[in-house]
């Protein structure tokens, strides 16, 4: 073999080589940017595509694109997550039951870690233990289409609106706290909900490894409070002072401030606004007395 | 004096004192010292860090609503809110401070001043002034003429109602500035307590004290309207003074201490200055007492319609 010949070899050896291993490559990328998705969004891109209900919510069959694109998971084909669809419309076998699968599998192929937390938390026992449908799976909380960054200012000002559908009594006595009050004042560094409860496995407060227990809840204050204290972590964050069930100390002192508010007042008022009518009445402003 | 006697009327009338010899050892002292410098400063400072710590304490207690987002918002946020507050308490509890210091050298010093004829502890007068006022109120006699000393029965009021509130809202405050501190010594639950007292007695301060009291008082009441300038310039004509407080007038005459509190009146250039303050201050506050007065009613009627 010719010196010219082995060259030719060599060279061809080395596109084949390049051919070969790039092809998937390109294969992949021309399918991810505007292969598959793209078929997906000729018809879910559509406003009028109606609505279906899942999990007794009514949803829109629209995607909305925009919000997609900006999401990380944008890099994602559609079938990642809502497996077995085909680009066409869709049967009833591909349909039923992939939600109540997908909740569980969809996104612990890629966060695995996260999901072995979720799966020892109070809400994933509700979900997969008791099979309560109105418990929160994954999506309840990051959404579907236009998951953001946790570590995103929108994600932390959605938590308080998140927590609250279905602890809507938490999150108004939250808010009549200076955690609540400034947090929904703009302070977004203050404590709110998960920064207290955890996030992935929040567990009751009854159980020993919860951030809130007996033994741990003085560490979780001491996070932004140092040298928090047992006694510290006492103080009733969720207190509604409305009413005595809450805690009838607190229900007692603000029944007394109010009274005391509301009887100064009314004397006061009417001290003053008869001071000022004797007065009017007797012309002493007009004639400048003093 | 002649004409504004003539306006009196009922019994309490008869004890206008009579003009006496005033034993001026000074001439042309020919004005009355009601306060002090150090009063009028202590006064001044309590007024600038009180607006403060309202104007930034409120829009806390009312986050749920639009006004205090927004106001929220100009005076730049929670945390320089919080760091204001802070600062405005540390010079009211200055005051406070102060204050104290001199409660301490009168009831050391002036020996007879606290319990005497002069003090701010109310007594059977004061019960009699409030039922005359409120007997001309409500129309069963004629416009009392107040026979006062040094003070009257809404100052002595305003002042242990004040006292009281701010050493609320300064151990309440400091509770939870401090709460590891107060968490070492007390349940968490004080710390509850705290909030509930802070807040309520803010609102309290700034309703009964600002609105219904202390600017009517200084201000809005007839013999005042449009502001009692005592605090504000330290002295006032002596026929006023004697017309206003006659007990006073005529028991520093007896025991001959009149020329201890009588000063010089300042000058016309330094006159004409005040005034243009005085203006300002007094529309400020006339402004001011409109805005917190909106807001009491406000308040007082979601306060209502909450049940």
């Amino acid at each position: 073999m010719n010196l010219r010949a082995f060259l030719g070899t060599c060279l061809g050896i080395a596109l084949l080589t390049v051919v070969v291993l790039a092809a998937p490559a390109g294969a992949v990328q021309f399918s991810l940017a505007h292969g598959a998705n793209g078929r997906c969004l000729d018809c879910h891109s559509k406003p009028d595509l109606g609505t279906i209900v899942v999990n007794g919510e009514r949803k829109s069959l629209t995607v909305d694109e925009n919000m997609w694109h900006d999401s990380v998971h944008s890099r994602l084909d559609c079938t990642a997550c809502h497996a077995g669809f085909q680009p066409r419309e869709h049967t009833a076998k591909e349909k039923d039951g992939w939600y109540e699968q997908a909740k569980l599998t969809a996104c612990s192929d890629c966060h695995a870690d996260q999901f072995a937390m979720y799966s020892g938390s109070f809400h994933g026992n509700l979900v997969m233990g008791e099979r309560d449908k109105r418990a929160p799976s994954c999506a309840d909380c990051h959404g579907s289409h236009g998951i953001i960054s946790n570590k995103s200012p929108g994600f932390r000002a959605s938590v308080l609106h998140m927590c609250g559908r279905c602890h809507d009594e938490k999150s108004g006595t939250y808010l009549d706290t200076y955690h609540g009050k400034s947090f929904r004042m703009g302070a977004m560094s203050t404590a709110v909900c998960t920064d207290c409860h955890g996030h992935h496995r929040i567990l009751p407060q009854s159980n020993p490894d919860s951030t809130i227990s007996k033994q741990n809840v003085a560490a979780t204050c001491g996070k932004c409070h140092e040298h928090a204290s047992t006694r510290f972590a006492s103080f009733l964050v969720h207190v509604d002072r409305s009413t005595p069930r809450s805690s009838i100390w607190v229900w007692l002192m603000e029944m007394s401030h109010s009274l005391l508010i509301a009887g100064l007042f009314l004397f006061g008022g009417l001290h003053c606004f008869m001071y000022f009518y004797r007065g009017l009445r007797e012309g002493l402003y007009a004639r400048g007395e003093h | 004096m002649a004409s504004i006697e003539t306006d009196i009327q009922g019994e309490a009338a008869a004890f206008e004192p009579t003009p006496m010899a005033v034993p001026a050892a000074v001439a042309g002292h020919t004005h009355f010292r009601r306060f002090t410098a150090f009063q009028r400063w202590v006064h001044f400072f309590i007024m600038v860090s009180f607006s403060t710590l309202v104007l930034t304490g409120m829009p806390l207690k009312y986050s749920d609503q639009v006004w205090a987002q927004r106001w929220m918002g100009v005076i730049g946020g929670v945390q320089n809110a919080g760091m204001i507050h802070r600062f405005a308490a540390i010079i009211m509890v200055s005051c406070v401070i102060c204050m104290l210091g001199f409660f301490a050298r009168i009831l050391i010093k002036s020996k007879g001043h606290f319990w005497g004829p002069g003090t701010m502890v109310p007594n059977g007068q004061d019960y009699q002034d409030l039922k005359a006022m409120v007997g001309w109120f409500v129309g069963k006699r004629s416009r009392p003429h107040l026979q006062l000393d040094r003070y009257a029965y809404y100052e002595k009021g305003e002042f242990w109602a004040a006292s009281a509130g701010v050493t609320i809202m300064c151990v309440t405050g400091a509770m939870m500035w401090y709460p590891q501190l107060t968490t070492r010594i007390f349940p968490g639950i004080i710390l509850n307590f705290a909030i509930v007292n802070h807040s309520g007695g803010a609102l309290l301060a700034m309703g009964f004290v600002v609105v219904f009291w202390h600017f009517f008082h200084a201000h809005l009441r007839p013999e005042a309207f449009p502001m009692d300038k005592a605090m504000y310039a330290g002295g006032l004509p002596l026929e006023e003074y004697a017309h206003e407080r006659p007990l006073e007038y005529e028991r520093r005459v007896r025991e001959g201490t009149l020329d201890e509190v009588l000063v010089a009146p300042v000058s016309e250039t330094r006159m004409k200055v005040q005034n243009v303050v005085w203006w300002i201050i007094t529309g400020a506050a006339l402004f001011l007492w409109a805005v917190f007065t909106l807001f009491v009613v406000w308040v007082t009627v979601n306060w209502i319609g909450s049940f």
